[in-house]
């Protein structure tokens, strides 16, 4: 933060509002980074403890709301203030959906753990390392309000897509050579889903460090690396390459 | 060339034919990438102005340009000169010995602080209202008439309705019509406050100058002065000059900020508050000023 206010009291607000921002994004980096232990240990007991440690994000959330009402309320923040505040209202309500896909891939997991292993389930802790890596680095971007750092997680959101595609085609191969592999395939696409969600929430946050540094929005096109949603497989014509077109 | 040029020069098409250098006005607000704003029209250009009481220099080399049919609010700490700045618009200093303005200040082109310039013509076309609502001690209705009489010699009746037109225009007519004839002073602030800017609009001026217009009002006097700046800008050029930053911040269009006697920056409003350049600026608008 800059120089100090003359009111000491908003100095203390927004400190406590960034340490709020701090504290869920630590939560928010160790819940995914225990979701994915869990699907790789098959530990059902540390997924269940994930699932439940989501509501004290919840509960963070709810407190950065009403200080960021607070503030706006009684101090009429300007300029840099008011995009400190904006930025702050903006990032928990990502961090606080990041957790919500980790929750939801531990959820995943428990049920994974029903069914015998399938082996795709070992390229999602490297998809889940690439967005842990994403979040940690948007989140020291933001504490160090360095737009640069966060501008190249912006742009490195694209290798997660790009490994989600191909973690898709893999998982519609394994789900047409045996259609037992189908539930547990279903549920890695949704982790894997999961996790590429989780990228974009990075890059939102990445985006709102670069209008709290910069005060005026990134309007470049984002870099794409998910082609999944343009997939057609036909299960007759093995030799057609799954994932469908380039755009 | 531009519009804002174009109007320039139209304004002052003196300038180059009497081989006076041409001063290049600085401050002046950003344009969106490759547009030119045809809407603006520089009213008042200010250039390199000082303004001293006696051997003090109290402004510095002021350049600034006040778009017609637009509010330009001053803002600053105390004794930054925004006041001073406002005073020099209408030459009220000239009334206090030992004050003096250097520079150029141009008003349609025509430099109001050459020593021919006659004051009273001045004065009715630069209308100017101040922080404590200051009624002459007669009637609402003479309050108002008052100014109209010292310029025109009109009849009556035609008085009547110029009254009766900025006492509407000053959003006090309903809450006067009744008792004109009753003493200015007897209205509360916040009327008093219309009331003298009815009499500053009864003369038909062009630009209208306000020195903290609402800080001695109640919250719900301000917020009807600040509709009236609004209302009023359709057909004047308006500076105020103001403490409260979220006044400044709504009711204008363009901000100035001054400090230490000098414009720092001056910009559209919206970026002055929520993007300035200057540090000192920011600094100022979000209160960290030691």
């Amino acid at each position: 933060m800059a120089s100090e206010h003359i009111i000491k009291s908003y100095d203390d607000e927004l400190r406590r509002l960034n340490n709020a921002i701090t504290q869920m994004g630590g939560l928010a980096e160790s819940q995914l980074s225990a979701a994915i232990e869990a699907v790789v240990k098959r530990d059902s007991d540390l997924a269940a403890e994930v699932v439940q440690g989501d509501a004290q994000v919840d509960q963070l959330e709810h407190d950065v709301d009403g200080l960021v009402v607070r503030l706006l309320a009684l101090r009429q923040p300007m300029a840099r203030d008011l995009r400190e505040i904006l930025s702050a209202l903006r990032i928990a309500a990502d961090l606080e959906r990041i957790c919500d896909y980790a929750a939801n891939v531990a959820k995943r997991s428990i049920a994974l753990n029903q069914a015998p292993p399938v082996r795709p389930v070992y390229a999602l802790p490297r998809m889940a390392r690439l967005a842990e890596t994403l979040t940690k680095d948007v989140l020291d971007a933001y504490v160090e309000r360095d737009a640069e750092r966060a501008l190249v997680v912006w742009a490195r959101d694209e290798e997660l897509d790009e490994m989600y595609s191909g973690l898709f085609r893999e998982l519609l191969t394994y789900m047409m050579e045996d259609p037992r592999n189908i539930t547990a395939c279903t549920h890695l696409l949704f982790m894997a889903k999961n996790i590429e969600r989780i990228g974009d929430h990075a890059t939102n946050i990445a985006e709102t460090v670069y209008f709290l540094v910069h005060g005026k929005p990134l309007t470049q096109a984002r870099p794409k690396g998910d082609r999944s949603s343009l997939a057609v497989v036909q299960p007759d014509d093995d030799d057609r390459p799954l994932g469908g077109k380039e755009d | 060339m531009n519009a804002q040029q174009h109007a320039t020069t139209g304004a002052a098409p003196s300038n180059a034919t009497l081989g006076a250098p041409r001063i290049e006005v600085k401050a002046r607000a950003t344009e969106p990438e490759g547009q030119a704003r045809p809407d603006l029209v520089e009213k008042v250009v200010i250039r390199d102005m000082s303004f001293f009481y006696k051997d003090f220099e109290a402004v510095r080399g002021i350049n600034l340009a006040l778009y017609d049919r637009h509010v330009t609010a001053f803002i600053g700490p105390s004794g930054c000169g925004k006041s001073t700045l406002l005073r020099t618009l209408n030459r009220i200093y000239d009334l206090y010995p030992g004050q003096r303005a250097t520079g150029e200040i141009l008003i349609d082109g025509h430099n109001i602080l050459e020593p021919g310039q006659d004051l009273n013509l001045l004065r009715a076309k630069v209308g100017m209202v101040f922080q404590k609502p200051t009624p002459f001690p007669m009637s609402i209705f003479d309050n108002v008439a008052f100014g109209i009489r010292l310029y025109e010699k009109l009849p009556a009746a035609e008085l009547e309705e110029r009254v009766e037109s900025a006492l509407r225009r000053a959003a006090l007519w309903e809450e006067v019509k009744d008792k004109l004839k009753q003493s200015g002073l007897s209205l509360s602030g916040g009327q008093q406050q219309r009331l003298c800017i009815a009499r500053a609009i009864a003369v038909r001026p062009e630009i209208l100058l306000l020195d903290e217009p609402a800080s001695a009002l109640d919250p719900i006097s301000t917020q009807k002065i600040e509709e009236l700046i609004s209302e009023l800008k359709s057909d004047y050029c308006i500076a105020i000059v103001t403490h409260n930053m979220q006044q400044a911040a709504r009711s204008s269009d363009y901000t100035a900020f001054m400090y230490l006697g000098e414009l720092v920056e001056f910009d559209e409003t919206e970026t002055i508050f929520t993007k300035p350049r200057d540090r000192r600026t920011e600094d100022y608008i979000t209160g960290r000023f030691g």
